[in-house]
């Protein structure tokens, strides 16, 4: 067994697990976080998308003990019920999810992106989205939300209802 | 996954110690990109897994008297971050963003896409092109060697049991050398290469003429391999948009692409010709030393 | 003496403010108050615009998928849930000789396995009843299942299903559709004709429409097979309450359908079925049909523990319904300003394993393969074969797009042949309003020239032409 440690949505979780336990099977059956999904296991849907140290990584390609030691941002670490983040608030805005199981991925890869670059080109959105798959939207109302996140997170007044 | 035992090694010493305690029965893990993916699929897994992503001696990007010298466990965002590579090697960073995506990019690794040895792999043709150097460390000790020996074929490295990949280096010299990778896949993102060409050239501003020319294939043979014969022709000639577009052609034949679900055979050559022309020209054009044709 | 005790019930007047004030203290959302129901219900009038339509609205279900509160079904956990694995043949045409589950079943950690004999009725589909739950004596496809272990974890059910041993007798197998069609082709089902459904659309006479044109133009099209691949994998979890009743959480999409085929296969009475379908990760038409969910319920009532079963992604594509690859031939004699005086069609749709919901693909795709054009003289003969390939069944468009793209693709190669504008010569063979579709149907509501036109204007296509 590996006895882990990790910081989730900054509080400190432990947990002893098998060695091969990936940090999506973790967070879902371990911590009861099960906003990370598992699409395909191996690292191309992006559903299992969570945000370790700063950089977006596939939770299904991460062992424990790798994860061990390290601060994991999960879907379930941006908002309240209360507060949504606003990546959250644009995308409700915009109807941007419709089946939703892509969200939480997308969602951490675009505030991921967010951090770093706070006035992304629609290039550079799209290529911060490239390992997330979604079946359902054509990402189109993604990117506007996107946008739109971070117009509010650079706090610039709204634009003119488009 | 089925069962497996996690070590962490501290640095490159203890990794080699624990490959030699426990041999055959252990692999070597760094971003899990490509080992984990084979791992869920397998029915066997090894006893021991040992991982060397926080290995701390493997993770420097630094200018030595060698040259540049890249730790293997540095990951390809890494990489297109380093001011250092986005200075003295460009075309370094251009190979890296080509690989997977975002999320893959934070875990994969510069040695693990070495080691892992496919024939479409991204960051080997830039490498050969400029002549890189790797460094091996094993039970006997520290060896180097070309980076075009280090691949043997399909999956397969030269590495022996019980030795690790340490670092790659680019030779100094090559440092600053102008160099274009050019990767062309079914998709723009997370896809395999059809083909790969990794173009370095010196343009001999007095003579306009083509110095120590370096063509790498990838995708296009059992291993990346060197395009000799159109690098031969190219070594002195006057720089021309009928000499880039010969060499092109000389290359497409040194390959030896397969016909697979994703291209045929013939088409793959086509490609080889285009995207070395348009490497090379893609150099002349920022050094802005192209005479014109006849 | 016995001492009687005294059991003392309180009283208590029930009333609207008692109740408020119930609801205020466990904060329950207020009862709210009774509303006059609309006596008039609006009906709207034919291409009128009705209040909806144009309205900005917020999806219900955007907020908790933001904030990744939605629970699918493998985000639900019971007590004492066990995990089912599905053992996949891997072998396109076999008879089984064997199975032996000894191993599998002896391992630590596995609670029951379950094939294809212990299936009470093992067969089920939207209209043929061709498909069986796991295979029993046949494997039709290498995506059939042929065996299930439930274990207490995932992992273990997945070792579990290596130990499984079938030996399998290999038999003749068809994969090509038009192999398939020949007479002495490999029977998939035999004794039945590969040939399983067909749909003949015969208007006026075609002969005397080819006799009349000025040019007969020939076209072949073909699309491929193609995956649904929603984000979410298919999942179910099968939990038995003590009166014998199952209740199924899956994500399935016609659950009235899936529980009349769980009560068939499982020979137990519609009452005892409950289906629950949550939010689903994505269906595209790959989840209109019952796959592991009998198979789950069987598990769970051996084991007497809820069972979940969640497809791996390779099973998303060896072992749920995909889309019909269809050989579209065309044939269409035409005036020599384009207008098309007869066409004939030949589809011949891959309807792999199983028929699954190929009967309404084949209607839709006949029907449908003229195009939305004025034509007198039709005859679209249709045809879907078995192969020993993964079972194709409903994927968005239902035959559409296949068609879609052989029509337009031929417009197109006519209209090049015939130098005249794809556009114009659309605009000349459209149907109108009041048009007869190929199977008489008189249409209503008809704006595809009006959508022509406003597009081409909106594109600048007249523009760019030039």
């Amino acid at each position: 067994m590996a006895d882990v440690t990790v910081k989730v949505n900054g509080k400190l979780r432990t947990a002893s697990v098998p060695p091969e336990t990936t940090l999506l099977q973790l967070l879902r059956d371990h911590f009861n976080l099960t906003g990370a999904k598992l699409g395909c296991d191996v690292g191309d849907c992006g559903a299992c998308t969570v945000i370790v140290d700063g950089k977006p990584v596939n939770a299904c390609l991460m062992l424990v003990g790798q994860a061990d030691g390290r601060d994991v941002l999960t879907i379930e670490g941006l908002a309240t019920r209360d507060q949504l983040h606003p990546l959250q608030k644009a995308f409700e805005d915009h109807a941007s999810l419709q089946c939703g199981f892509c969200g939480p991925g997308i969602i951490l890869s675009a505030k991921a992106l967010l951090d770093e670059v706070p006035n992304p080109t629609v290039p550079e959105i799209r290529d911060a989205l490239s390992g997330n798959l979604c079946r359902c939207t054509g990402y189109t109302k993604m990117i506007e939300a996107i946008q739109a996140a971070a117009r509010v997170l650079r706090e610039e007044p709204a634009e003119p209802n488009a | 996954m089925r069962a497996f035992e996690y070590i962490a090694a501290r640095d490159s010493r203890h990794a080699v110690a624990l490959l030699s305690e426990y041999g055959a029965s252990a692999k070597v893990l760094a971003g899990g990109t490509d080992l984990l993916v084979e791992f869920k699929a397998a029915s066997h897994v090894p006893h021991v897994v040992i991982d060397i992503s926080r290995a701390e001696d493997l993770r420097g990007i630094t200018l030595t008297e060698q040259g540049l010298s890249i730790g293997a466990s540095v990951t390809h965002t890494e990489i297109m971050r380093s001011p250092l590579i986005r200075e003295l090697c460009p075309a370094l960073v251009d190979a890296a963003h080509t690989i997977g995506a975002v999320q893959t990019r934070n875990l994969g690794t510069l040695g693990g896409n070495l080691v892992t040895c496919v024939p479409s792999m991204d960051s080997g043709p830039t490498l050969i092109a400029l002549d890189a150097m790797v460094s091996i460390a094993g039970p006997a000790g520290c060896k180097d060697m070309a980076l075009i020996e280090f691949f043997v074929g399909p999956r397969k490295s030269i590495l022996k049991p019980g030795e690790l990949l340490v670092a790659v280096v680019i030779p100094k010299k090559n440092l600053g050398k102008p160099a274009v990778f050019m990767k062309f896949g079914l998709r723009k993102g997370q896809a395999l290469a059809l083909v790969n060409v990794a173009a370095s050239v010196h343009i001999d501003s007095d003579r306009h003429v083509f110095r120590e020319p370096r063509i790498a294939l990838g995708a296009v043979a059992p291993t990346v391999i060197r395009a000799q014969q159109a690098e031969a022709y190219l070594e002195g000639r006057a720089v021309t948009p009928e000499a880039m577009a010969e060499a092109g052609g000389i290359a497409a034949g040194e390959a030896k692409p397969i016909s697979d679900f994703r291209a045929s055979a013939a088409y793959r050559r086509d490609l080889i010709a285009v995207l070395t022309r348009r490497a090379l020209e893609n150099i002349c054009a920022r050094a802005g030393a192209m005479r014109e044709g006849g | 003496m016995a001492h009687k005790t005294e059991i003392g019930v309180r009283e208590q007047r029930v009333t609207q403010k008692t109740l408020h004030s119930v609801d205020e203290t466990l904060r329950l959302p207020a009862v709210t108050p009774p509303v006059t129901y609309p006596i008039e219900t609006l009906v709207p009038q034919v291409r009128q615009q009705t209040p909806a339509v144009g309205q900005r609205v917020t999806r219900p279900d955007g907020r908790l998928h933001g904030l990744g509160q939605t629970r699918y079904i493998d985000d639900l956990a019971f007590p004492g849930m066990l995990y089912a694995k599905i053992k996949r043949a891997g072998i396109a045409s076999a008879r089984i000789k064997r199975i032996d589950t000894r191993e599998a079943e002896a391992m630590p950690g596995v609670m029951a396995v379950l094939t294809g004999r212990e299936i009470p009725v093992n067969s089920f589909g939207p209209s043929l009843k061709d498909q069986p739950v796991l295979a029993d004596d046949r494997v039709f496809h290498a995506g059939d299942g042929v065996a299930a272990v439930a274990a207490v974890t995932e992992q273990i059910a997945l070792e579990a299903l290596d130990k499984i041993k079938v030996e399998y007798e290999p038999l003749p197998a068809v994969f090509d559709p038009l192999e398939a069609l020949k007479d002495d082709a490999h029977k998939v089902h035999a004794p039945n004709s590969n040939i399983y459904a067909t749909k003949v659309i015969k208007k006026g006479d075609i002969d005397k429409g080819f006799a009349a044109s000025d040019h007969i133009f020939e076209g072949s099209f073909r699309t491929q097979m193609v995956e649904h691949v929603p984000l979410e994998p298919h999942a179910a979890i099968a939990v038995w309450d003590p009166n014998g009743r199952v209740t199924i959480h899956s994500t399935l999409g016609r659950i009235t359908l899936g529980r009349a085929d769980i009560s068939r296969t499982l020979k137990l009475p519609l009452n005892r079925i409950r289906i629950i379908a949550t939010i689903v990760g994505g269906n595209f038409g790959g989840k209109n049909e019952i796959t592991q969910e009998p198979v789950l319920a069987l598990l769970s009532k051996k084991t007497g523990r809820p069972v979940k079963g969640v497809f791996t992604r390779t099973e998303e594509f060896i072992a749920t319904t995909t889309r019909h690859p269809i050989i579209m031939d065309y044939k269409t004699g035409v005036t020599k300003d384009g207008r098309i005086l007869a066409r004939k069609v030949r589809l011949v749709l891959d309807g792999g394993a199983y028929c699954s919901w190929s009967e309404t693909t084949l209607g839709k795709a006949c029907i449908l393969s003229a195009g939305p054009y004025k034509i007198d003289n039709l005859l679209a003969e249709a045809f879907v074969v078995y192969t020993n390939k993964t079972m194709t069944g409903a994927m968005r468009g239902f035959g559409a797009p296949q068609v879609c793209f052989a029509y337009e693709s031929h417009m197109d190669d006519i209209a090049a042949a015939l130098d005249l504008d794809p556009l114009d010569i659309r605009l000349l063979n459209a149907f109108e309003e009041g048009s007869p579709s190929p199977t008489g149907q008189v249409l209503q509501s008809v704006a595809v020239k009006d959508s022509l036109l406003q597009a081409a204007q909106r594109f600048g296509w007249k523009e760019a032409r030039k």
